[in-house]
């Protein structure tokens, strides 16, 4: 029983998905993160440098505070913050895909532990994401990894599937941070008080956030809570059926869209998980479409 | 070959089992990881209760010339993401308002900073605070949100202070000059 558990569990990890869903990821992860990162890579000795405010080392275990890294000089600090540009950008191109994908994970992880106080899920999922990407066959296709290689070998066939381990990781990736904060929702305030109204007020507030909060009566909050949760606490559920899938799709879409509009600079965070949406349940032919049509054009 | 494969696999299943554990409170991953790895699985718990206020963080500035404390602009000191809670200033407030020794850098760094800046107002020392502006009940007529200066803030905000530097400091501060 537990064997045939296990074979089973073995052929859904190992089924070839469309190349299409890693290639698109591979563009989506690093540009959604440099796009985050931007505001700050502009900034970088304000940042990472001498010139900055840095936390001081507090000497004890701090949950705040996971390592305890010295500022840097300022040029250096404008070196790491190229780098990571490069290197997101090669990444996205599929340009020494492999190798780009693991300095792209390095460098934010790095990023991250330097300093606490611009350490946002954006950059702390990216390193993963981006690992995930090294461990996979992202660059076989559409990028200029896979160009030299034609120029080089001659025009043969090209892959159309990859194998599906990273794939399933990416689905899997999703269903856990729905399901976790569905359930984090459920348990803090969100059957119990108003909590997406209480967070449309601050500097946060964009103007479509504005103009929904003139508009919205206060059912209309509920409504998108209950929402809300109902999404990402079913998510299991939503997207492991077939017949599902498509509408959970299209709210989880939606409701990243919402996050993007309304809530200014969450917008990186809404792009980067409107991606993985993407590339990981969009249908087959939606990605084919997308990416043959391009090629075609 | 295999081996490293199931190696990842194994390694990716548990990074994935420790985030969504994570979320749902299961302190058991917090002892088992490192501080460093923990910082990467504490990402999916997002907004789970209710802001019981809109909070913005201050500073008001001890001028040497007037001896009175009076708001200053933050924004040129810290300027990443200078007018959302983003900024540096707004984060080190957020996760370290009770921790002594950051405040005290925080006033080190923001008075050497304001004197560098503005070095015909010098400022001796700073008080930080936070303003706790509070929520309109759902479907009420609100005003659209914009920075305001402390002082236009209704009695009705509260002023809440976490720190000022000590008046030993702030004279030594003048005294010496930027």
């Amino acid at each position: 029983m537990k064997g045939r558990a296990l074979a089973a569990l073995g052929r859904w990890v190992d089924a070839p998905q469309p190349i299409e869903r890693l290639a698109f990821l591979r563009i989506v992860i690093p540009l959604a993160t440099l796009g985050f990162l931007s505001s700050r890579l502009i900034h970088a000795p304000d940042w990472l440098g001498t010139r900055a405010f840095h936390v001081p080392c507090l000497g004890h275990e701090d949950w705040r505070q996971a390592a305890c890294l010295p500022a840097l000089p300022d040029a250096l600090a404008w070196a790491i913050a190229i780098a990571t540009v490069i290197a997101g950008v090669a990444l996205a191109i599929g340009f020494l895909t492999r190798a780009a994908a693991l300095a792209f994970a390095s460098l934010v992880i790095y990023l991250v532990l330097s300093d606490r106080l611009e350490a946002f899920t954006v950059t702390k999922i990216a390193p993963a994401l981006s690992l995930a990407l090294a461990a996979s066959a992202c660059g076989a296709r559409y990028g200029v990894d896979a160009w030299r290689a034609r120029r080089k070998a001659g025009a043969g066939a090209q892959p159309t599937h990859a194998r599906g381990g990273v794939i399933r990781f990416f689905q899997v990736f999703l269903i856990v941070m729905y399901s976790g904060s569905g359930l984090a929702k459920l348990r803090g305030g969100w059957l119990s008080s108003d909590v997406l109204w209480s967070h449309v007020h601050d500097d946060y507030q964009s103007w479509v956030a504005w103009t929904l909060v003139r508009i919205l009566p206060g059912a209309g909050w509920q409504a998108l809570q209950y929402l809300t949760l109902a999404f990402e606490v079913g998510a299991p559920l939503w997207f492991a059926y077939r017949r599902t899938r498509l509408p959970a799709l299209f709210v989880g879409l939606g409701m990243h869209a919402m996050i993007g509009l309304m809530f200014g600079p969450v917008v990186w965070f809404a792009l980067l998980m409107a991606g993985l949406l993407v590339g990981s349940y969009a249908p087959e032919a939606w990605l084919l479409r997308l990416f043959r049509a391009r090629a075609a054009a | 070959m295999t081996n490293l494969r199931r190696a990842v696999g194994v390694v990716a299943a548990l990074y994935l089992l420790a985030v969504w554990l994570d979320a749902v409170r299961v302190t058991a991953v917090e002892r088992v990881l490192p501080p460093p790895a923990r910082q990467f699985v504490q990402v999916a718990e997002l907004f789970p209760t209710a802001a019981p206020f809109v909070i913005d963080w201050r500073a008001r500035g001890w001028s040497c010339a007037t001896h009175q404390f009076a708001e200053i602009d933050l924004r040129p000191l810290f300027p990443i993401r200078p007018n959302d809670k983003e900024s540096r200033f707004a984060r080190a407030m957020f996760f370290y308002r009770r921790e002594r020794p950051v405040l005290e850098a925080l006033d080190d760094f923001v008075t050497r900073a304001h004197n560098r800046l503005e070095p015909d107002n010098p400022i001796g020392g700073v008080l930080l605070l936070s303003l706790r502006i509070p929520i309109p009940p759902p479907g009420s007529a609100v005003e659209r949100y914009q920075r305001r200066p402390i002082e236009e803030y209704p009695a009705t905000v509260e002023r809440h202070v976490w720190y000022t530097t000590s008046p030993a400091e702030r004279q030594a501060r003048c005294t010496e000059g930027p």
